[in-house]
C-alpha cells in the first residue's frame, strides 16, 4: 500500500485519539431484576436503563431506546459494582522501600493493564480498586483509584479520572522492620513512626512558606527572586495538609491508630481513612468523630505479633458505632469473593443485607473520595454493576455479568480459559504465584531478616 | 596571533616542536608496516546503492581523505589510489548505529562512606550519573568494534553503562583502530528505568519520581543561574552537576535518549516527555505497536533493537495435558510471530525508525532483519533503518548516511545485493579506511542436510571476547560411535592455571555445533552455552553464560600435522 495512505491514516488515528481520548462507554437495559440499591433499598422486577456508561432511569417496563442491547435479568439479583478500598492489583511496583518517606512516588506510574488478576476481580464483582503502595514505609506513595476496565493496553485507560489522590500511611511493624530493624535509621520504635510522620509534616509547612514567599516576591515589578527548590515529597505532604489527598493508613494496633488521629487533628487533617484497623474497635468512637472511616477484614488475624488482639466483630462494632466501614481484599484471591467477606459480618455481628452490602459498595466509595460517581444504583451515577445468580450475599452466589461505565467486561457464559492479554513470546510457563498476597504488600522489600524474619515476620499485610 | 616579547619564547619552543614533529614523521620509516601507504581509493565500475531509493549500475567511486571524493561512470583516477574491482560488488552506505555499547565499560562504583544513607544516598551512588561522558568509559580496541563493523557499522552513537541515569553519548566513526574518532560529543542524555540497588530509588516508582525531581530543580537552578549573571545581590547558585548535564536537555539542543524494555516503560517515557517537554529518543524498541499513536503525538523517536526474542514456542512439544498445553503454546507462538511483523507495523505507521546494536547478539543479526523482511517489514525500509533513518535521528545526515559527494568514506561493499541470503561482506570502508573481510565459498546444498559433510574431530583452537578481556584455549572433539564427546580448555576465572571441563550435550545438526559446560565460581556452577556455525576449517559462533549475556567464540581447526608436531 502507498506510504502517503499510511502517513494520512496515522494522521487520522491521531486525530481520533486526541477528539476522543476517553474510555469506552456502554449502553445496556437490564430488566426484571431484584435491584439491590444499597442507598434506595432493594426494588423487585426493576429494570435499569444506562446509557452512554449512566444510569438513565431505574423503573418498570422500561423500553430499551435504539442499539441498546437489552438483557433479561428475571430471578437474578443486580447490585452496584464492587468496590475494593485497599489492593495490589495491576502494578508493576508496589514498595519504594528506600526511604520511611516517599510521599512522591505514583501508583499510576507503574500500573499494568496486562495483569490478569484486573480480569479476576471482574469476576468476583469488582468493578474499582484502589492500587496502593506498600506498607513498608511510615509514608509511602501516592496510590491510583482503577477502574476495571480490562482489555485496553494503555494503563491510563484503567485510571479513574475522577477520583481524587490519595496517599499510603503505614504504622507499626512493618515500617520499623524494614527502616529501623533493616538499616538502623528512623522509625525504629512506633514513637519513631510518629516522629517520622509529625517531622515530615512540619518540614512541608516551612516548604510551603517558602514557596509563597518566592511566589509573592516574585510577583514584584522587576523580582530578582530566587526560587527554591524543588521537592515532590514536601511538595506531596504539603498538599495533605491542604486537604487535596486523603490519607489511607495501614495500621493493627489502638494506640497507633489514637496517634495518628491526634496528630492530624494537631496539623488539622481530616481527610483520613483507616486500613486493616484490627483494633478498631477500641477505638470506635474516635475513628467515627475524626476520620472518613475504617477498611478491614472479615476476619484475618494472627500472621504477626501486632494483630493477635483481634475480633471477627470489628466491621460490625465499628460499623454499628458509626464508623464508615469497608471491607478489602489487600489481596489478588480475596477480590474475587468480597461479598463472601462482607456477609460474614452478618454471622459475626448481624449486620443487615443494606449494612453488609454497603461494606463492600457505598463505603468504600465514600473512603475514596468518589461516592457521588459509583458506589450505588442511582439515576445519574456511572454504571458499574454486577448481575448475581443469587442473593450475593448468600454463600451460593456467583457473580454472571460485570459492568463498568455500562460495559460488560465479564461474562461467565463468555469465560474463556486464557483470559491473558499479552503472552509472553518465549516463556511457555509464566511465573504463577499461589498465594497472589504473598508477592504484594511487601513486595520489593529486600528481606533483611531471611530465616528468623521469614517465620515470624514473612508476614506481608 | 600577537607575539609579544613574554611568551616569544613559548612560541618559538611549540614551533620547533611542531617542525621536529612534522619531520620525524616523515623521515623515519614505519617500523610497524601498519602506516597506509596512501588515502585514497577507487572502487571501479561497480553498482552502487547510493540511498534506499536510489541504485546506479557501472559507477566508479573516488575516495580521498576519508571522504567521497567522486561518484561517475568515468571519474578521473588519483594516481596514488588503491583500486578495488567493484564490477562484482555491490556497494551501500556504512550502517548507523544510534545506540550502541562497543567497547563500553562499565566504571568501577565508588566506595560507601561510613556514614551511607541508603534513603538519601548522593548521586553517584543511585547511578545518578548524567555529567559522565561515555568517552571515559570507551575502549577503542575492544574486540566488539571489530565484530560490529564486519557487519557494515560504519557509525555508532556511545550510549554509557550505568545507573537510571548513566551519562551522555558521543558519536564516533569506526575507522582507524588505533584512534576513539569521536564525531561529536554529549550528543543525547542517557536514561533507563533501572532502579539503584537496596538504595533510592530502587524501583520503576522511584525512578520516575526521581527524574521529574531532577528535571524540575535542573530547570529552577538554571533560572537562578540566569538571574544571578544578570544580577547583582543575590544568593550564589549551588553548583550542582546533575543539574547542570540536565540544561543541554531543557532548551532541547539535546535529546534525552531512553531505553526501554516494554512497551510499559515506552509509555512511562512518554509520559515523562508530556510531563516536562523535552525531546525524546527511544532506543530498545521491541513491540508496541498500540503506542504508535503516543509515540507520534510525542514526536518520539524511535530505535528498534536488532535482537527478536528467541522463537521456543515452535520447538515445544506438549506432553501432558495435551490439548490444554498445546492452546498454551499456541498463544506463545502468536505473540512471537506478532513479534516479528513490529518492524513492518512500525513501517507501516509511517515511522521512520533505525535500528541499534545495544542489546543485540552480532551473530544473530542478518537472520533477525530477514525474519522481519520475511514478516512485513520492505528491504527499503530495512536499509533506511541501517542508514539513513539512523543519521537523521543523529543529526549527521549531512556527513553520513547515503553515498554522496563529500561525504564521510563509510561503505560496505557486498558480493550480493544486501538481504540476499548468499550476500557477503567484502570490504567495509569506515572514515576512509579500508577492511578486508575473507568470503567464504559459496555453501553447496549438501552442508545443510546431514552430518556427512561436517566433521569436527580433533583440536581446535578458539578465542573469545568479553568484557571483562579475551580468553583463548583448546576444544577437543573426539567421536564415540554416533556422538560426540570432548573437553575445553579455558583460564581459571578464580585463580591461576587452566581448567579442562567436560563438554555437555554436543549436539552437530548440519553445519550447527553446539555444547555446553560448567565451571565453578566461587560455589557457584555456571553453566556456559557454546552454539554457531562450523564452515570448513572455521567454528564462529557465541558463547552465552547465564544472565550476564553472550559474547562471540570463534576457533580454528588445528591441523593434524601440526599436532604432531
Amino acid at each position: 500500500m502507498n506510504k502517503n495512505i499510511y502517513l494520512l491514516l496515522a494522521g487520522l488515528i491521531l486525530l481520533v485519539n486526541a477528539g476522543f481520548a476517553q474510555t469506552k462507554k456502554g449502553s445496556v437495559l437490564i430488566k426484571n431484576a431484584t435491584v439491590l440499591t444499597i442507598t434506595q433499598g432493594v426494588l423487585e422486577n426493576t429494570d435499569v436503563l444506562v446509557e452512554n456508561g449512566v444510569i438513565r432511569r431505574i423503573g418498570q417496563g422500561i423500553n430499551a431506546p435504539a442499539n441498546t442491547i437489552t438483557i433479561n435479568a428475571a430471578g437474578k439479583y443486580l447490585m452496584p459494582g464492587i468496590i475494593d478500598a485497599h489492593s495490589h492489583i495491576a502494578l508493576d511496583a508496589v514498595n519504594e522501600a528506600t526511604s520511611p518517606i516517599t510521599a512522591e512516588v505514583k501508583m499510576e506510574d507503574v500500573v499494568n493493564p496486562f495483569e490478569v488478576s484486573i480480569y479476576r476481580a471482574l469476576a468476583g464483582g469488582v468493578t474499582i480498586s484502589h492500587a496502593m503502595h506498600g506498607s513498608a514505609n511510615a509514608i509511602g506513595g501516592q496510590n491510583i483509584t482503577l477502574k476495571h476496565r480490562y482489555g485496553t493496553f494503555d494503563p491510563d485507560d484503567l485510571l479513574m479520572k475522577e477520583a481524587p489522590r490519595t496517599i499510603k500511611f503505614a504504622l507499626g511493624e512493618n515500617p520499623t522492620r524494614v527502616h529501623g530493624r533493616g538499616k538502623s535509621i528512623q522509625p525504629r520504635t512506633r514513637m519513631g513512626v510518629e516522629a517520622v510522620i509529625r517531622n515530615g509534616f512540619k518540614e512541608a509547612q516551612q516548604y510551603q512558606k517558602a514557596w509563597k514567599d518566592y511566589e509573592n516576591a516574585s510577583k514584584q515589578r522587576n523580582s530578582t527572586a530566587v526560587p527554591p527548590k524543588y521537592d515532590p515529597r514536601l511538595q506531596t505532604l504539603a498538599d495533605i495538609l491542604d486537604g487535596q489527598i486523603i490519607i489511607h493508613c495501614h495500621s493493627y494496633r489502638a494506640d497507633e491508630i489514637y496517634m495518628l488521629i491526634n496528630v492530624c487533628r494537631e496539623f488539622d487533617i481530616k481527610n483520613i481513612v483507616f486500613s486493616h484497623v484490627n483494633e478498631g474497635f477500641k477505638v470506635a468512637p474516635e475513628l467515627a468523630a475524626y476520620t472518613m472511616g475504617a477498611s478491614v477484614f472479615a476476619d484475618w488475624w494472627a500472621y504477626k505479633f501486632e494483630v493477635y488482639y483481634s475480633t471477627a466483630f470489628n466491621a460490625a462494632i465499628l460499623t454499628r458505632n458509626g464508623v464508615v466501614t469497608s471491607i478489602n481484599s489487600d489481596s489478588g484471591e480475596l477480590i474475587r469473593h468480597l461479598y463472601h467477606e462482607a456477609a460474614k459480618t452478618q454471622r459475626y455481628g448481624e449486620l443487615s443485607d443494606e449494612e453488609a452490602l454497603a461494606l463492600i459498595t457505598i463505603n468504600p466509595a465514600k473512603q475514596l473520595g468518589i461516592e457521588q460517581f459509583v458506589g450505588s444504583i442511582e439515576v445519574g451515577k456511572q454504571a458499574d454493576l454486577v448481575v448475581f445468580d443469587e442473593h450475593p450475599l448468600s454463600v451460593y452466589a456467583v457473580p454472571q455479568m460485570t459492568f463498568v461505565d455500562g460495559v460488560k467486561y465479564f461474562d461467565i457464559n463468555e469465560d474463556q480459559d486464557d483470559q491473558r492479554l499479552k503472552v509472553s513470546a518465549t516463556e511457555m510457563v509464566e511465573p504463577i504465584y499461589l498465594k497472589e498476597h504473598d508477592h504484594k504488600c511487601m513486595q520489593d522489600v529486600d528481606f533483611f531478616f531471611t530465616n528468623f524474619g521469614r517465620t515470624l515476620f514473612g508476614h506481608t499485610h | 596571533m600577537i607575539i609579544t616579547t613574554k611568551n616569544y619564547k613559548q612560541f618559538l619552543l611549540l614551533f620547533w616542536c611542531s617542525l621536529t614533529f612534522t619531520f620525524s614523521s616523515v623521515a623515519q620509516s614505519d617500523h610497524t608496516g601498519k602506516r597506509r601507504v596512501s588515502s585514497a581509493y577507487a572502487i571501479t565500475n561497480t553498482n552502487l546503492f547510493s540511498s534506499p531509493e536510489k541504485s546506479q549500475t557501472k559507477v566508479t567511486i573516488i575516495i580521498k581523505d576519508g571522504l567521497i571524493h567522486e561518484i561517475g561512470p568515468n571519474p578521473t583516477i588519483p594516481s596514488e589510489a588503491q583500486l578495488i574491482q567493484g564490477d562484482s560488488l555491490f556497494v551501500y552506505a556504512g550502517f548507523i548505529d544510534p545506540a550502541g555499547d562497543m567497547g563500553v565499560s562499565k566504571p568501577d562504583e565508588p566506595n560507601r562512606p561510613s556514614d551511607f544513607d541508603s534513603s538519601n544516598p548522593a548521586d553517584e551512588f543511585a547511578g545518578i550519573t548524567p555529567y559522565r561522558n561515555v568517552m571515559d568509559q570507551f575502549d577503542a580496541k575492544n574486540s566488539k568494534i571489530e565484530e560490529w563493523r564486519k557487519l557494515g557499522f560504519t557509525v555508532t552513537q556511545l550510549i554509557p553503562d550505568g545507573g537510571m541515569l548513566p551519562g551522555k553519548t558521543s558519536v564516533i566513526v569506526l575507522g582507524d583502530p588505533n584512534n576513539p574518532n569521536l564525531l561529536a560529543q554529549n550528543t543525547a542524555l542517557s536514561a533507563k528505568f533501572t532502579g539503584a540497588r537496596g538504595m533510592y530509588p530502587a524501583t520503576t516508582l522511584g525512578v520516575m519520581s526521581k527524574f521529574r525531581e531532577i528535571y524540575q530543580n535542573a530547570t529552577l537552578s538554571s533560572r537562578h543561574e540566569n538571574l544571578f549573571a544578570s544580577n547583582a545581590g543575590l544568593k550564589r547558585p549551588a553548583k550542582n552537576k546533575t543539574y547542570e548535564a540536565f540544561y543541554p536537555t531543557l532548551d532541547k539542543s539535546i535529546p534525552i535518549i531512553f531505553e526501554v524494555s516494554n512497551e510499559l516503560e515506552m509509555r512511562r517515557a512518554i509520559k515523562l516527555q508530556k510531563e516536562l517537554g523535552f525531546d525524546l529518543v527511544l532506543a530498545g524498541v521491541q513491540d508496541g505497536e498500540e503506542v504508535i499513536p503516543s509515540l507520534i503525538d510525542a514526536n518520539a523517536k524511535v530505535l528498534f533493537s536488532l535482537q527478536l526474542p528467541e522463537d521456543k514456542a515452535s520447538k515445544s512439544e506438549p506432553k501432558e495435558d495435551a490439548e490444554e498445553q498445546a492452546k498454551r503454546i499456541d498463544r506463545v507462538k502468536e505473540s512471537y510471530e506478532k513479534s516479528l511483523k513490529q518492524a513492518g507495523i512500525f513501517e507501516d505507521a509511517g515511522i521512520p525508525f533505525a535500528f541499534h546494536t545495544k542489546g543485540a547478539k552480532s551473530g544473530d543479526m542478518i537472520k533477525n532483519i530477514r525474519l522481519m523482511i520475511e514478516n512485513g517489514l520492505s528491504e527499503s525500509a530495512a536499509l533506511a533503518a541501517l542508514t539513513v533513518n539512523g543519521a537523521k535521528i543523529l543529526g549527521i545526515e549531512k556527513m553520513a548516511g547515503t553515498i554522496e559527494k563529500g561525504k564521510l568514506a563509510n561503505l560496505v561493499l557486498l558480493t550480493d545485493t544486501l538481504f540476499k541470503e548468499e550476500a557477503q561482506i567484502k570490504h567495509v570502508l569506515a572514515d576512509g579506511y579500508l577492511f578486508d573481510y575473507d568470503i567464504k565459498p559459496k555453501k553447496n546444498g549438501k552442508k545443510e542436510n546431514g552430518d556427512g559433510d561436517v566433521s569436527i574431530e580433533g583440536k581446535w583452537r578458539y578465542t573469545s571476547s568479553t568484557p571483562a578481556g579475551s580468553s583463548e584455549g583448546e576444544m577437543n572433539f573426539s567421536k564415540v560411535a554416533d556422538d560426540y564427546t570432548g573437553t575445553i580448555t579455558l583460564d581459571n576465572p578464580t585463580g591461576s592455571g587452566t581448567l579442562k571441563p567436560e563438554m555437555k550435550e554436543i549436539s552437530l545438526s548440519g553445519n550447527k555445533l553446539s555444547f555446553s559446560f560448567e565451571v565453578n565460581v566461587q560455589g557457584n556452577n555456571l553453566s556456559i552455552q557454546v552454539s554457531g556455525e562450523v564452515d570448513g576449517e572455521e567454528f564462529s559462533g557465541s558463547m552465552s553464560v547465564a544472565e550476564f549475556g553472550s559474547f562471540p567464540l570463534d576457533a580454528t581447526k588445528v591441523p593434524e600435522n601440526a599436532i604432531k608436531l
